[in-house]
């Protein structure tokens, strides 16, 4: 469900239609993506975050400010990156990528919305000022650490330690056993072995 | 001989019937029990590890079952002691004779009958030793391997508190089954 939710990539540029009509469509425009790189969301685990924005218009997009208000300070915790960034241009028909890494406080089901991003649709000194949304991965359940170690870890300490603790248990006794049985066994034969 | 048995059992006699009788010593039962509490109380380690039971909400399971376990333990440990017993006496007959006979080579005046007894005793010693610790070491490796197999293979999809249950039941039960049905 939340592959699904990654692939999709909605385009959200506000007041298109307006600046078409004003001429001002040969402006930068971008298309912003918001995606959320792993399988898995685990409780106390890092989830990368993606941003790619693409300039398809015609002109740079200049002063670009990339924010999201999405990961609250009770839920998340930003190990890598800012939530909010700025690059001074995008040139048009190239791509930009912004990587965010924050790790999930708690577990649940976290609805991870759009982030936004404004940008002026020229370097011309009076250019526009233009807001676009990115698009929504939707709901993504994180999932308790504890179920997800149950299910991926291999517990090679614990199964050391529970070696560890049922080995006398074996050993002591299997040890004493042999070491009677092999004394008395050489005394029966002591004849065979010359 | 009517005499006799008003006297009660000869030493010879007392000796012959704790070597045929399946009660222990209270050092014997205190040996099992403490080896049977011990190895039912360690896959606790797994269940709280590994299939994450939380230990605080399973307190009271994990005592009921482990001193269901113990016990049943205990009483295949005593079953399998028994019947290696009577084998490993036979076995060690000879050796235990030579050894003795050995070390009296020089003592002339100990009689015949008292070195029989000796003899006898140190067999019984020997036998019942080696019956203690090979069905201790037999009974703990089979009970740690039928748990891990139905725990982690058989049971597996079952929720942790059935799954504990029922593989240290199985294990127990079964070490109590196989060991009554040898003999």
């Amino acid at each position: 469900m939340l592959k699904k939710l990654l692939v999709v990539l909605t385009v959200l540029t506000v007041g298109l239609g307006v600046e078409e009509k004003s001429g001002e469509s040969q402006g930068a425009r971008l298309l912003v993506s918001k995606q959320i790189l792993n399988r898995y969301l685990v409780e106390g685990k890092d989830i990368e975050v993606r941003y790619s924005i693409h300039n398809i218009g015609k002109a740079p997009a200049i002063n670009v400010q990339l924010t999201d208000n999405g990961f609250n300070s009770d839920a998340f915790e930003i190990v890598g990156g800012h939530t909010s960034s700025s690059f001074a241009r995008i040139p048009p028909e190239s791509n930009f990528s912004h990587v965010v890494v924050v790790r999930p406080n708690k577990y649940g089901y976290f609805n991870f919305t759009r982030s936004e991003v404004v940008y002026r649709i020229s370097d011309t000194p009076n250019a526009k000022t233009r807001k676009a949304y990115s698009s929504e991965p939707g709901e993504g359940g994180i999932v308790a650490f504890r179920d997800f170690d149950k299910k991926f870890s291999a517990h090679y300490w614990d199964w050391l330690a529970f070696a560890l603790m049922t080995s006398p248990s074996l050993v002591i006794p299997l040890a004493l056993w042999y070491k009677s049985k092999s004394t008395y066994e050489k005394l029966n034969k002591p004849a065979k072995k010359h | 001989m009517s005499k006799q048995q008003s006297k009660g059992f000869t030493k010879e006699e007392e000796l012959l019937l704790q070597d045929f009788s399946r009660n222990v010593s209270t050092k014997s039962s205190a040996l099992f029990y403490g080896n049977a509490l011990i190895v039912s109380a360690v896959p606790i380690w797994l269940f709280w590890r590994i299939h994450m039971m939380d230990i605080y909400t399973s307190l009271i399971l994990f005592v009921t079952v482990t001193g269901i376990s113990t016990y049943l333990l205990a009483i295949a440990y005593r079953n399998t002691k028994f019947t290696l017993k009577h084998k490993i006496a036979v076995k060690r007959e000879e050796a235990v004779t030579k050894e003795l006979l050995k070390k009296w080579s020089d003592d002339k005046k100990m009689s015949k009958k008292e070195k029989d007894e000796r003899i006898l005793w140190q067999k019984n010693e020997v036998a019942d030793f080696e019956a203690t610790t090979y069905s201790i070491f037999y009974n703990n490796a089979l009970f740690l391997g039928i748990v891990i197999v139905a725990s982690f293979y058989f049971l597996r999809s079952f929720a942790p508190a059935i799954n504990y249950t029922l593989s240290i039941g199985i294990a127990s039960g079964l070490l109590v089954l196989i060991s009554t049905g040898t003999h």
